[in-house]
C-alpha cells in the first residue's frame, strides 16, 4: 500500500469512527464554521481493468445489449470510489430504463446517418431536427446524471429548464447552418463561385471569435443549475475569463506549430532531400520527413493542447462555481496532466489498448483530487426538500452515442 | 454489522447495527428501527476498493466503510452474488475473458459481420440501392467526371457485346445492369454503382481497344463489375463498415476515436479484398459461359501495369525503365501494405485468372 492510500484510508476511518461513536450527534458542530471538504479518489487501475474486461466481453457477445449494465457498473465503481469529505458518491441509474433510451437513440442515429447518404436535402432536414431536439436531450441528460447521483443519501438535482437549454445551445448551430445553406445554394459544384471561399473563411473566423462566448453560455447553463438539498450553484466566471483561456491556447498552438516549422526548416535542408540526385530516394525521404512532421503536429495537438485546455478550463470553471454554503476550488496543474497524458498515450499504444483502464483511473484521480470544497454550512443540516426529477434516459444515451461529452 | 444510516432526506448520518435473517434486513439504531424485505434492497457489489452502500426502497441508504467485513457478513448471511461480480473479482476469470474477447473479435470480424451484412442486405429493398447509386452518380458527375468524348457508337457496341456475352449465363444470375462512359483524370478505370450502372472511363475503353480484337477483355472487365452488382457489394460494405465502426468504438472508442479508426480501416480493407475475389469469380463465370478464356484478364493486368509505369516514369521524368518497380512490388507485399490495401495484390489475381484458364 502506498502512503497515499494509507492516508486516505485513515481519513475514511476517522469519518467512520466519528459517525459510529455513540455520541456522534453531540460531537458534530451545529454552527456553520468554514471548513474544507477533501475529495479523494480510491479507485484502482487493476480492479477497473477487471471490471472493464468483463464489461467489454459481455457487451460484445450480447451485441451491445449489455452496454447499459456495463455503464452502471463502471459508474458505480467510479462514484463509489469518489469520497467527498470521506463519504462516497452513490450511483442509482436503472440499466433497464437506460436500455430503452439507447434503443430509441440508436434508431434515431441510424436514421440520421442514413438520411445524409441517400439525399442531401433529407440530410439537411435530419440535421435541423437533431439540432432542434439537442438542447432538450442535453437538459434530460444532465437531469438524469445528477438525479441518479447521491451523497450522504441525498440525491443531486439539475435545476436547468428547457428554455435555458435552448438559449445556451442554439447559437452553437448557427455557423453550421449558414454553411450548409450556402453549400445548397451553389449552382455548379465544379466551379464554385469566389464568394464561397470568402464565406468559408469568414465563418471560420467568426467561429473562432465567438466560440469562447458560446462555450461560456453552455458552461453557465450547466454550472448555475447543480443542486444538492438547499444548495444551488451559481456561476461567476466572466466571458473575459473564457477569452483569456482561449487566447493563451491560441498562442500556444501557434508557438507549437511554429516550433515544428522551425525544426523542419533546419532538418529538411540538412537531410539533403532537397538536392539529392537519385529521384526515388529523394521521394522516399520527403515522404518520411512529411510523416515525421505530420506525427509531430498531431502529437502537439493531442498531447499538448488537450491537457492544457482541460486543466485551465477545469480550474477556471470550478473555481468560479459556488453556492451559498459551498465553494469549489480547482488547482489542476497543467504540467502534471501533460505528463500523465504522455505516459497514458505511450502505454495505451504500447499495450494495444489494454492500459486504457489504468489510464482512466489515473486521470480521474488527478482531475478529482485537484478539486476541494470549502463549506460554511454544517453539512448535517442539509435537507432535501423534494425528490429530484429524473429526466429521460434517452438524453443520457444521446450524450453517449452522439459523442458530445457534456463534461460533468 | 455496524454501519451508517442516511434517511435520504437529511444529510446527517446515524450509527446503526444491521441484522439479516432469511427474508429481512433489520436496521437498528437510536430511534431507528426499520425492517426491509431483502428483495427490495439494492445491494452493493463486491469490490476490493471503495465502500459499500445498500440503497433502500424509499431513498434511504446504509453505508459501510469496511468493505471486507461487509462482504464476509453478507456471504455468511447467505446473500448470493452475481456471476459477473465473481468473474470481475477473479484474475483467472479475467484472463479467460481476455481470451474470449480476442476470440469473439476474430469471429465477429471474419464471419459474424460479413454474415450479418449479407442477411441485412438480403432484406433491404433494392430501391435503397438505386437511391444510393443515383446519389453517388450525381455527386460523381458534379465533382469527379466529365461526359465521354468517345463517339456514341462505342457505347452501343459495348452494350451489344456484353449483352451477347451474358446471354449464356444461367437465368437469374445476372442482375440488372447498364453502361455509361465518362472521361476522367483517374485514368483507365471501371466501377459499378449500386443503381446498376457500370461506369467505364474513356481511358479504359482506349486501353482495352488496343489489345482487344474480339471484345474478350472488355467482357471480362464488365463481368467483374457485374459481380459487384450481383453481390450488392456497395450495400454490404456500407453495413459492414457501420458494424465494424460500432465494434471498434465499443472497444477503444472511449480512449480515442482516432485510434478506433485504425482497426476499422484494416477490417474494411480485408472485406474489400474478399469482395474483389468474389467479383473476379463472376468474371471467370461469365467468360467461361461465353466460351472466352479467362486468360484475357491477364492481358488487362499487364496493360494496367504498363500504364502505371508510364505514368510514374513521366512523373519522375527519368528517361527509360525506372528503378522504382522492384521497390513498389516490395512495398505491396509487405504486411502493412496488405493490411490497408483495398485490392488483393495483382500477382495473386493474375494467378487466379491463369489457373481458371487452364
Amino acid at each position: 500500500m502506498t502512503d497515499e492510500t494509507l492516508r486516505r484510508a485513515d481519513e475514511v476511518g476517522k469519518w467512520a469512527d466519528a459517525v459510529q461513536s455513540p455520541d456522534f450527534a453531540e460531537t458534530q458542530p451545529t454552527q456553520s464554521q468554514p471548513h474544507s471538504l477533501d475529495i479523494a479518489f480510491t479507485g484502482s487501475g487493476s480492479e477497473y481493468f477487471r471490471i472493464w474486461i468483463v464489461n467489454l466481453l459481455l457487451t460484445l457477445v450480447t451485441l451491445g445489449i449489455y452496454y447499459p449494465w456495463a455503464k452502471v457498473r463502471r459508474l458505480r465503481y467510479f462514484h463509489g470510489n469518489t469520497l467527498v469529505d470521506g463519504a462516497p458518491l452513490g450511483y442509482h441509474a436503472d440499466p433497464k430504463k437506460m436500455l430503452k433510451g439507447y434503443i430509441l437513440v440508436s434508431v434515431m442515429l441510424a436514421l440520421y446517418s442514413a438520411a445524409g447518404r441517400f439525399d442531401p436535402v433529407a440530410g439537411l432536414v435530419a440535421f435541423v431536427i437533431v439540432m432542434l431536439i439537442w438542447p432538450a436531450l442535453l437538459k434530460s441528460s444532465m437531469q438524469f446524471r445528477l438525479a441518479n447521483t447521491s451523497w450522504r443519501g441525498l440525491r443531486f438535482r439539475f435545476t436547468g429548464n428547457l428554455q435555458g437549454a435552448y438559449q445556451a445551445l442554439l447559437p452553437l448551430f448557427v455557423p453550421a447552418l449558414i454553411f450548409i445553406a450556402a453549400m445548397a445554394a451553389i449552382p455548379d459544384r465544379k466551379s464554385p463561385p469566389a464568394w464561397i471561399g470568402f464565406l468559408i473563411m469568414g465563418i471560420s473566423l467568426a467561429i473562432m471569435v465567438v466560440f469562447p462566448w458560446l462555450f461560456k453560455r453552455l458552461k453557465a447553463y450547466q454550472h448555475q443549475n447543480y443542486a444538492l438539498a438547499s444548495q444551488t450553484t451559481r456561476f461567476e466566471a466572466t466571458t473575459g475569463m473564457f477569452y483569456k483561456v482561449y487566447a493563451k491556447l491560441f498562442g500556444m498552438s501557434i508557438a507549437g506549430i511554429g516550433l515544428i516549422g522551425f525544426v523542419a526548416a533546419i532538418v529538411i535542408p540538412m537531410s539533403g532531400a532537397m538536392h539529392g540526385q537519385a529521384d526515388q530516394g529523394k521521394t522516399m525521404k520527403m515522404v518520411a520527413i512529411g510523416v515525421v512532421f505530420g506525427m509531430a503536429y498531431l502529437l502537439t495537438v493531442f498531447v499538448l493542447i488537450k491537457p492544457y485546455i482541460t486543466a485551465r478550463m477545469q480550474n477556471m470553471v470550478w473555481s468560479n462555481t459556488q453556492s451559498d454554503g459551498l465553494r469549489f476550488y480547482s488547482a489542476l496543474k497543467f504540467r502534471s496532466l501533460l505528463w500523465l497524458s504522455l505516459k497514458n498515450w505511450f502505454l495505451v499504444v504500447l499495450t494495444l489498448g489494454l492500459y486504457w483502464p489504468f489510464a482512466a483511473i489515473a486521470r480521474t484521480r488527478l482531475q478529482l483530487q485537484a478539486v476541494s470544497i470549502e463549506a460554511n454550512v454544517s453539512l448535517d443540516t442539509l435537507v432535501n426538500q423534494a425528490r429530484s426529477k429524473e429526466g429521460e434516459a434517452a438524453g443520457d444515451a444521446a450524450g453517449d452515442l452522439f459523442g458530445l461529452d457534456i463534461g460533468f | 454489522m455496524p454501519a451508517v444510516y442516511f434517511d435520504g432526506v437529511h444529510a446527517k448520518g446515524h450509527a446503526v447495527q444491521l441484522y439479516l435473517d432469511a427474508t429481512t434486513l433489520h436496521v437498528q439504531g437510536k430511534g431507528i428501527d426499520r425492517a426491509e424485505s431483502l428483495r427490495t434492497v439494492q445491494w452493493p457489489e463486491r469490490t476490493r476498493h471503495g465502500m459499500r452502500i445498500a440503497h433502500l426502497v424509499d431513498g434511504g441508504s446504509v453505508h459501510c466503510v469496511d468493505g471486507a467485513a461487509w462482504d464476509d457478513w453478507s456471504r455468511n448471511a447467505g446473500l448470493g452474488e452475481s456471476w459477473v461480480v465473481r468473474l470481475q473479482q477473479s484474475w483467472r476469470g479475467v484472463l479467460a475473458c481476455i481470451a474470449l474477447l480476442v476470440l469473439s473479435i476474430v469471429v465477429l470480424q471474419q464471419w459474424g459481420v460479413p454474415l450479418a451484412a449479407r442477411a441485412v442486405v438480403a432484406v433491404t429493398p433494392r430501391t435503397l440501392d438505386v437511391a444510393l447509386g443515383d446519389a453517388a452518380q450525381t455527386w460523381i458527375d458534379q465533382n469527379l467526371m466529365q461526359p465521354s468524348t468517345l463517339p456514341p457508337q462505342q457505347l452501343q457496341h459495348m452494350r451489344d457485346a456484353f449483352t451477347q456475352a451474358v446471354a449464356a449465363m444461367p437465368a437469374g444470375s445476372v442482375p440488372h445492369w447498364d453502361l455509361a462512359l465518362r472521361s476522367s483524370k483517374l485514368g483507365p478505370n471501371a466501377f459499378a454503382l449500386p443503381n446498376g450502372n457500370i461506369i467505364v472511363t474513356d481511358d479504359m475503353v482506349n486501353m482495352v481497344n488496343m489489345v482487344d480484337a474480339d471484345d474478350a477483355v472488355l467482357v471480362g472487365v464488365l463481368a467483374h463489375e457485374l459481380g459487384h452488382l450481383q453481390h450488392r457489394h456497395s450495400m454490404r460494405m456500407l453495413v459492414q463498415m457501420t458494424a465494424l465502426g460500432a465494434i471498434a468504438s465499443l472497444v477503444v472508442g472511449d480512449f480515442s476515436s482516432l485510434l478506433a479508426s485504425v482497426p476499422v480501416l484494416m477490417g474494411q480493407a480485408s472485406y474489400s479484398r474478399q469482395a474483389e475475389q468474389e467479383a473476379d469469380a463472376m468474371a471467370v463465370a461469365v467468360l467461361r459461359s461465353a466460351r472466352l478464356s479467362p486468360a484475357v484478364m491477364v492481358t488487362m493486368f499487364e496493360k494496367l501495369a504498363d500504364w502505371r509505369n508510364r505514368k510514374k516514369s513521366a512523373a519522375a521524368a527519368s528517361p527509360s525503365e525506372d528503378p522504382a518497380r522492384p521497390q513498389t512490388a516490395k512495398e505491396e507485399s509487405s504486411w502493412l501494405g496488405i493490411a490497408f490495401a483495398s485490392h488483393p495484390p495483382d500477382a495473386e489475381r493474375v494467378r487466379f485468372f491463369q489457373e481458371a484458364a487452364r
